[in-house]
């Protein structure tokens, strides 16, 4: 069996003396979507952030394509080129057109030319459907439509992972489903994925597994079936009642 | 008594002439002066918001330093109190080669700088802080997130506050007459010394401030709609 | 800027203030009737008028006051007279005597043909020029030696306008106060500072090391220092011009010279013979 993507060793971390995650032990296999969930507050943004480094972590280990993240001596430029992530809040640069959104890191980090950059970046642009919006600025966008630039953005690194934190979580539900169908569409083409999400609707048809968070610790991980159908623990019993009441 | 207006002496005699003077010496200092304060600004300011303290305290203490003592005393200090630090020979070719006019424009620029870097400080913290990691979780370096992302996006904030600004260097560019610059506020009261028609004088010197700080604000309204960020500035149209 | 506002204020003042033709009152009359001539004078212009260390206002053109003008006028008014002292600088004292707040300016007045337009003068009491303020051993010994050279001036003086003149070879520097012009001379960044050599006798003296620095150069301009008054303030006039001319031929006026101006006075400044030659042909000798 190929190693793991991600691999999370004992991890812990605090905010000042307010501890958020708690000796989190999980492994995501290559090619694995993972979809972790759990109520506001549980820890599973910090969770995410942790992977390509932007929230730093105190204590534990953190493997992420075979290099230990927070050991002196990393770059942690170069990891984050082979892990792409998409934010709640889109985050497109404004004054820079779709096109210079996209071509961005791949002329300034990974030294393509600006021909081969915006060839990638129009390809990209057919894959998340809005092939005709090049030229636009972010702020003509729709949220969707600016979510799938952000997805098509980070894909130009040509990543090894993505991580979304609650892709959708800031988006009209009209425009929901456009961004999960390209998520889905990236899953089947085997992409190792790690989704912060409350659509479990996603969760279900598309993840391989699901993880429960709750108070900063790993409280259930399972497949989407086994999840769904019969949580083990009350908190996600209970976390299960709530959002799927409405 | 009546005050016996007489503008001909604005034109008649070297009135003319030192008022071209000193308004192309004014704008000749105001505008080296204003580079060098963008440049301090923009890497003061880029400083004072950076994730790493040593820089952060270099660039507060320059801010803090210029920002806090009055302009004048910064004429007198780059006029009297560097020089002697430098060897007789270069002194000696300094003040050959109108000092008075270097020492004002560093201290202007300096001062200036100080002022621009909490405008463009305040345009960064302005920005989202997701947009820095956005940018930084792409693979960028700090020092490439700032040059491309987080620096551009500041100047289309500030150019009011900046535009703000810059009238105030031309306007302060007349201090340097402490020291002997013969810019136009000098030569206004050189006219006036002249000619002993003080209101004549004073209005010449008011108009061209005033048609010098329009056409500034006039630049920068152009700037601020060339550049304008869709959706961000709405008056940017 | 702070000197053409004072100019304008200054304007309106006077715009505000002259009386109207005729309705001139007679500063003679008006002495007679409250015993007090007052004076605009300075109060930071030592040794001419300042207040001591012992907070008194004394000074040279103070005491030409006190000794020559005052009796002068007692003896034409036929009383006693108390003279009473106010704060005048150049930018309100033309004004003050406009409005009749003072009677007579006596301080370091320049009498100049513009401000003869406006006030009377009387005889000149003190005479000086410009000349050179340079570090000892300086090539520069006079106005025919500062081609090429940086010379310090004070903006807008009559020393900075004849050297823009009549010397363009000369890099003039002008300062707006003679404090920063000082300093420039001190640090080298000009070779020489030009003003009216009473003026650099006085900074000379206030030196760091006074004896680095000498005064060059026969005079270059003219600045002779008058009393001012109202104009047509016919029977003032000619109280004060008695009085100093009294002052001269009795010898009394070069005493009080040598109090303020001699080798032990306040401001060692020695009359020069074509000084005294010139005060003493005001009077016909």
């Amino acid at each position: 069996m190929a190693p793991p993507a991600i691999e999370f060793k004992s991890v812990s971390k605090w905010f000042g003396t307010h501890q958020v995650l708690t000796d989190i032990d999980l492994a995501i296999a290559p090619g694995e979507v993972v979809v972790v969930c759990g109520p506001s507050g549980s820890g599973k943004s910090t969770l995410i952030r942790c992977v390509n480094g932007l929230e730093p972590f105190q204590r534990g280990d953190l493997v992420v394509l075979g290099e230990s993240i927070g050991r002196p001596g990393v770059s942690m430029s170069a990891l984050r080129t082979r892990v792409g992530m998409v934010f709640q809040s889109f985050n497109l640069f404004p004054h820079m057109t779709v096109l210079e959104n996209i071509t961005l890191a791949p002329v300034r980090v990974r030294g393509l030319s600006a021909a081969e950059a915006e060839k990638t970046a129009r390809t990209l642009l057919e894959r998340v459907r809005i092939p005709d919006k090049a030229e636009n600025y972010p702020a003509n966008l729709s949220g969707g439509q600016q979510q799938r630039v952000a997805i098509a953005r980070a894909l130009a690194m040509q990543p090894k992972i993505m991580l979304f934190d609650e892709p959708t979580s800031a988006l009209d539900p009209e425009m929901i489903n456009e961004v999960l169908d390209v998520m889905t569409d990236l899953a089947k083409e085997g992409m190792t994925m790690m989704v912060v999400t409350h659509e479990m609707g996603f969760a279900r048809r598309v993840a391989h597994r699901v993880v429960f968070m709750d108070a900063g610790r790993v409280v259930e991980e399972a497949t989407p079936e086994v999840f769904f159908a019969a949580a083990k623990s009350d908190r996600a019993k209970d976390f299960l009642s709530k959002i799927l009441s409405h | 008594m009546n005050y016996q207006f007489n503008w001909s002496v604005l034109w008649s005699g070297q009135s003319g002439g030192w008022l071209l003077h000193g308004l192309l010496l004014t704008l000749a200092i105001s505008v080296l002066a204003w580079v060098l304060a963008a440049v301090l600004g923009i890497v003061s300011g880029a400083m004072r918001t950076v994730p790493w303290k040593p820089l952060r305290v270099i660039a507060t203490f320059y801010v803090e330093f210029f920002r806090n003592v009055p302009l004048l005393v910064w004429m007198f200090f780059w006029y009297f109190g560097v020089p002697p630090l430098l060897p007789r020979v270069v002194q000696d070719w300094l003040f050959n080669h109108s000092a008075e006019f270097w020492a004002g424009m560093f201290a202007l620029g300096v001062y200036h700088g100080a002022r621009m870097s909490e405008i463009i400080r305040a345009g960064i913290l302005s920005i989202p802080r997701t947009q820095f990691e956005a940018a930084v979780a792409m693979g960028l370096t700090t020092f490439q997130v700032y040059r491309l992302i987080i620096v551009p996006i500041a100047l289309r904030l500030i150019v009011p506050p900046a535009t703000n600004d810059s009238l105030n260097l031309l306007k302060n560019s007349s201090v340097a007459l402490t020291i002997s610059v013969a810019e136009l506020t000098f030569q206004a009261r050189q006219v006036e010394t002249y000619t002993a028609k003080a209101i004549e004088a004073l209005t010449a010197g008011t108009v061209i401030y005033l048609v010098l700080c329009l056409g500034i604000a006039a630049i920068m309204t152009r700037v601020e709609r060339r550049f304008a960020i869709p959706g961000l500035i709405a008056r940017g149209g | 800027m702070k000197r053409i506002l004072a100019v304008v204020v200054a304007l309106a003042v006077a715009l505000s203030l002259t009386p109207p033709v005729g309705a001139q009152q007679d500063t003679m009359a008006k002495i007679k009737e409250s015993g007090v001539l007052t004076i605009g004078t300075r109060t930071g212009s030592p040794p001419f008028a300042y207040i001591n260390k012992d907070n008194q206002w004394v000074g040279f053109s103070i005491d030409l006051v006190e000794q020559l003008v005052k009796p002068a006028v007692e003896k034409e008014v036929g009383r006693a007279v108390k003279v009473e002292k106010k704060e005048s600088t150049p930018p309100t004292r033309i004004p003050l005597l406009s409005a009749n707040s003072v009677d007579l300016i006596a301080g370091t007045m320049t009498d100049t043909p513009q401000r003869r337009e406006v006030v009377d003068f009387s005889l000149t009491f003190f005479y000086t020029g410009a000349q050179f303020l340079v570090k000892k051993g300086s090539p520069i010994k006079g106005v025919n030696d500062i081609a090429g050279k940086r010379i310090a001036s004070q903006q807008a003086s009559t020393n900075a306008k004849i050297i823009r003149e009549r010397y363009p070879q000369a890099q003039l520097r002008e300062f707006p106060d003679q404090p920063a012009a000082f300093q420039a001379l001190l640090q080298g960044q000009v070779d020489a500072f030009t003003n009216d050599g009473i003026q650099l006798a006085g900074l000379k003296a206030k030196a760091p090391n006074p004896a680095e620095w000498e005064i060059v150069g026969d005079f270059y301009s003219e600045e002779p220092y008058g009393m001012a008054m109202r104009k047509g303030d016919a029977r003032l006039k000619a109280a004060v011009d008695g009085g100093l001319k009294n002052g001269f031929e009795s010898g009394k006026y070069f005493e009080i010279y040598e109090k303020w101006f001699g080798p032990k006075g306040e401001l060692p400044y020695p009359l020069t013979a074509t000084v005294k030659a010139y005060l003493l042909k005001q009077i016909g000798k």
